[in-house]
């Protein structure tokens, strides 16, 4: 073959020019009579507004015995209201080419829509219309209820899903809401109804409570007199209640080792963690370092271990799920039957060595100038920018969290990193849950050290440790 | 551009009444190709202190011959593992320190790699894009190769063979596409061919392929032109472009499939699943627009035919999804599947799914049902082209299947001029029964028990959708991160 000849390129690297002044975008906070915040955030250039009401009420609030009640609730929500039936909504929102959502997640509910700036306001219409009147049709609560229950069958299918839920299982008490999945477990979900439904909205409903964040163009828009206009009307509702504390106690004792069984199953999910860390938390920004560090970075002590070294893996992650409550540590990978314990090894090592010792000083900054670096790039557009003020009043974070970010990052220290793995990392404490072929990988695991393996499968016996 | 006013029936929303033209702003861009052939495409953005590097290089798994089956892909990851200048794994530890994002994918008509970066450290970005260009082959080793071949295993364990449902899009593939046909096999590969990939089929594939004269670099975002171009020249400019490229041999292809293929499948699922597949126009018929069009109608969320009928109305289906897969070489894919509820009739779902295709057939969809689904078609082309990322993308994409850039102006009014008569007349050249496969997965463990007397606890989440996304949007493996 008659190929290229020799290449000349150039050996030295560039060092970057000078980084344009960047700032979180201001916003805008207006109190209405009735308690309801409006934050707002113009963005010019930016014609698809997003915005969103945020209710302090999630899933972790819902009673033990309606679990799903909140996540199916949400779903339920957009089903019909008094003056649209399920399809006439749907309907009038496409007119409008607007998008319309309601989620629930384990903090927070969430009613938000995503349009262009020429229709927010007969969107905002469509929106305060589901918020202020549903009607939870039976119809439709009993068709979203069996699809949650047949949505359950699929996930003991799926390896990672089952993973995901078995590691919850474990690594938390069973009085704790985090120990099932949010969208709540067969014997509950098969209880649901229109009342339960309608009482888990209804928990959230308090405008003083409420925010409404909106961010886009807002050239023209007067958003806190389209808000006071539409929701200064709002009062307290009866059966609203004040969150309550979430509890989150581990199971006794730890160091578990479960596999779930999945007979011929070619990779083996790897879960191993134990409960981990409320947002709420003095060293957030360490954490994040040291999250990065350990498995968030595509360089990460995980990755470069189990894949870029190994080749055991598409990719190997840890980190924190950040909750009201402590939500849980995990470190994770997808990884070939047979090089199962080898890769739990090799994973549990990076766990211990990275609390044994400080990280070099080139660990430290490139995960501090990546975590600064790419935090702009992370608010090109709205959507992002109204998640983020979303979750700055769902943790009850200060105004400036967002803007002293990348400076509490800057200053983040090696000693810091090595505290916070030592406070925050256990392995004494760690569980961990597989998923793969036990008749391959079951004997291999004992020497892992995690002690005996119980072995679930999934036909006999199920986990609801 | 002038878009068309959408505007709301009077008779349902009070709150929606006329509705105002959204305008979507051109995106304008200079188009040049350096001497040794590299088109390069730069579009200025100063919105957001961020700027998008995008490279697609003509070569997909449509390139690929038998026996090197998922070569391409495999290759793209080799891109990650170093060049004369860069370690291995560096490339990805030097765009993160630098603030940046970075990944590669691999489909069936191309291989794309991108960066999205703070506008300060374009340069360097650039800088990385061409020492692998022109010399990936100095830190190609066994020992890399080998460490990817076993990562790209670990993929296709991960993305496919540990997926309930998850052979779907290869057995298509296989079903629409002659054997002979460059479409026929996926882009991840098999097994086999894998593992036989050599040091030497990796420097081949290189020489041939990976050349500026087969590559188009678009820059989009917060960037000053003439410095780009500088820096283009500077660091590309020294990669002797590759005067002989093969061509791709003849990909035509009947535009239908000329008779009814179906496939039953046993597979570890609690829930059968209907997939469907057609022969549809290729990506850049216009054909394909109204298509595109007519799916919105059809599975575009809660308000469309499909999803009516199936999930809401009979609730006989748990999810209903349907999708175009566009492809330049002979025929793009239309692809849709709904996973049927314990206890119904697998007919009876497949009779409705195909009802509905067959009604875009019989009569012209409603003037209002067009009017919402180009409502939201509109607004998703604002969403998607408000980030760089997406407009680099794109640019390079319209440059480098279609050799026009400027397509990134006009699909969209292309979207809106779709009419009802056109979605007929082209919904019957693909909808038809000769044109089709029905593959059926059942499930090959027991039975289970209809849903409110099983008390098994498990999980949630709604796989289906954001798998499609996933594939549609990204097109196909990816790889880094």
């Amino acid at each position: 073959m008659s190929g290229p000849g020799d290449s000349v390129v150039v050996a030295e690297r560039p060092t970057g020019g000078h980084p344009r002044p960047y700032l979180f975008p201001p916003f805008e906070r207006v109190v209405l009579a009735n308690g309801l915040k409006v934050l707002s955030v113009h963005l010019p250039g930016r014609p698809l507004v997003s915005a969103q009401l945020v209710y302090l009420n999630g899933a972790a609030d819902e009673p033990a015995a309606e679990a799903g009640s909140t996540v199916l609730s949400a779903r339920a929500l957009t089903e019909g209201t008094d003056r649209y039936d399920a399809i006439a909504l749907v309907e009038a929102t496409e007119r409008l080419g607007a998008g319309l959502h309601a989620d629930a997640s384990w903090d927070a509910y969430s009613v938000g829509i995503e349009v262009p700036a020429s229709r927010l306001a007969p969107t905002l219409d469509l929106l305060v219309e589901v918020v202020a009147h549903p009607t939870f049709p039976e119809p439709e609560v009993e068709r979203i209820r069996d699809e949650r229950l047949n949505d359950i069958l699929q996930a003991r299918a799926d390896a990672r899903r089952r993973a995901d839920e078995a590691f919850a299982a474990t690594i938390y008490r069973d009085d704790s809401p985090y120990h099932r999945p949010s969208a709540g477990n067969t014997s509950t979900v098969a209880l649901l109804d229109r009342e339960r439904l309608q009482r888990a909205w209804t928990r959230g409903l308090d405008p003083a409570r409420t925010t409404l964040v909106v961010a886009g163009d807002l050239t023209g828009l007067d958003v806190a007199r389209l808000a006071e206009d539409l929701m200064a009307g709002w009062s307290r509702a009866e059966g609203a209640l004040e969150p309550g504390p979430i509890g989150a106690r581990p199971t006794k004792g730890g160091r578990r080792l479960r596999l779930v069984d999945k007979p011929g199953a070619p990779q083996t999910e790897i879960r191993v963690g134990h409960v981990g860390l409320p947002r709420g938390i003095p060293d957030f920004h360490a954490v994040s370092v040291l999250g990065a560090i350990l498995g968030g970075l595509f360089n990460s002590r995980l990755n470069m271990k189990l894949r870029e070294e190994k080749g055991y893996t598409y990719g190997a992650h840890a980190g924190w799920d950040l909750r009201r409550a402590p939500g849980p540590f995990s470190a994770r990978a997808a990884v070939n039957t047979e090089v199962t314990a080898a890769a739990l090894s090799d994973l549990t090592a990076e766990l211990e060595r990275i609390r044994s010792e400080r990280v070099t000083d080139a660990e430290l900054r490139a995960a501090r100038d990546f975590l600064i670096g790419v935090f702009p790039l992370r608010f090109e557009t709205p959507g992002p920018i109204v998640q983020a003020l979303s979750g700055m009043v769902i943790h009850g974070l200060p105004d400036d969290e967002l803007t002293t970010y990348r400076d509490r990052i800057e200053a983040v220290s090696a000693a810091d990193v090595l505290a916070a793995a030592r406070a925050h990392l256990d392995l004494e404490k760690a569980s961990a849950v597989l998923v793969g072929d036990a008749a391959v990988v079951a004997s291999s695991l004992e020497v892992v050290g995690f002690g005996p393996v119980e072995v679930i499968r999934d036909s006999e016996e199920l986990v609801e440790a | 551009m002038a878009l068309g006013a959408v505007k709301s029936r009077s008779d349902e929303g009070a709150t929606a009444a006329t509705i105002g033209c959204v305008s979507i702003p051109m995106v304008e861009f200079t188009d040049e190709r350096l001497a040794n052939g590299l088109r390069l495409i730069i579009a200025e953005d100063h919105l957001a202190p961020v700027v998008a590097v995008n490279i697609w290089y003509g070569v997909g798994s449509k390139h690929e011959v038998p026996g090197k089956t998922g070569f391409a892909h495999l290759f793209e990851h080799v891109m990650f593992q170093g060049s004369r200048n860069v370690g291995k794994a560096e490339h990805i530890a030097l765009v993160q320190a630098a603030g940046g994002t970075m990944n590669g994918t691999t489909w069936l008509d191309r291989t794309n790699y991108f960066e999205t970066m703070p506008s300060h450290q374009l340069e360097l970005a650039i800088w990385l894009e061409a020492d692998r260009m022109g010399t990936l082959l100095d830190a190609l080793s066994q020992e890399n190769l080998d460490n990817q071949r076993e990562v790209v295993k670990n993929e296709k364990r991960w993305s496919y063979d540990n997926r309930p449902y998850g052979s779907w899009s290869e057995k298509l593939q296989g079903h629409l596409y002659p054997p002979e046909h460059p479409y026929h096999h996926p882009t991840i590969g098999s097994m086999e061919d894998l593992d036989a990939a050599s040091v030497e089929d990796v420097s081949a594939f290189f020489r041939t392929y990976y050349a500026p004269n087969n590559a188009v670099l678009s820059l989009v975002g917060d960037v000053d032109p003439v410095a780009a171009r500088a820096w283009a020249e500077r660091y590309f400019g020294g990669i002797p472009p590759n005067p002989a490229i093969p061509p791709l041999g003849d990909t035509s292809l009947p535009p239908i499939l000329g008779e009814e293929r179906r496939e039953v499948v046993e597979d570890r699922v609690p829930l059968p699943r209907i997939f469907f597949g057609f022969r549809a126009p290729a990506l850049g018929d216009e054909r394909l627009d109204a298509i595109d069009v007519a799916t919105q109608v059809l599975a575009g969320g809660k308000g469309s035919r499909l999803h009516r009928r199936l999930v809401r109305d009979d609730r006989i289906a748990q999810d209903v999804v349907g999708f175009s897969l566009g492809f330049v070489a002979g025929a793009s894919i239309w692809a849709g599947w709904a996973t049927v509820r314990p206890g119904v009739p697998l007919e009876r779902v497949e009779s409705v799914f195909l009802e509905e295709l067959e009604r875009l057939v019989r009569e012209p969809v409603t003037a209002d049902e067009l009017a919402r689904a180009q409502a939201l078609i509109e607004t998703e082309e604002l969403g998607a082209l408000q980030r760089v990322e997406e407009r680099a993308d794109r640019l390079s994409m319209y440059a480098s299947l279609f050799d026009e850039p400027g397509l990134i102006n006009e699909m969209l009014g292309r979207f809106l001029s779709v009419t009802p008569e056109r979605i007929q007349a082209v919904a019957g050249e693909v909808f038809r029964a000769d044109n089709r496969v029905v593959m059926t997965y059942v499930p090959s463990l027991p039975p289970v028990e209809a849903v409110s007397e099983d008390e098994t606890p498990s999980a949630h989440v709604a796989i289906d959708e954001e798998e499609v996304d996933a594939d549609v949007e990204s097109g196909g493996e990816e790889d880094a991160a």
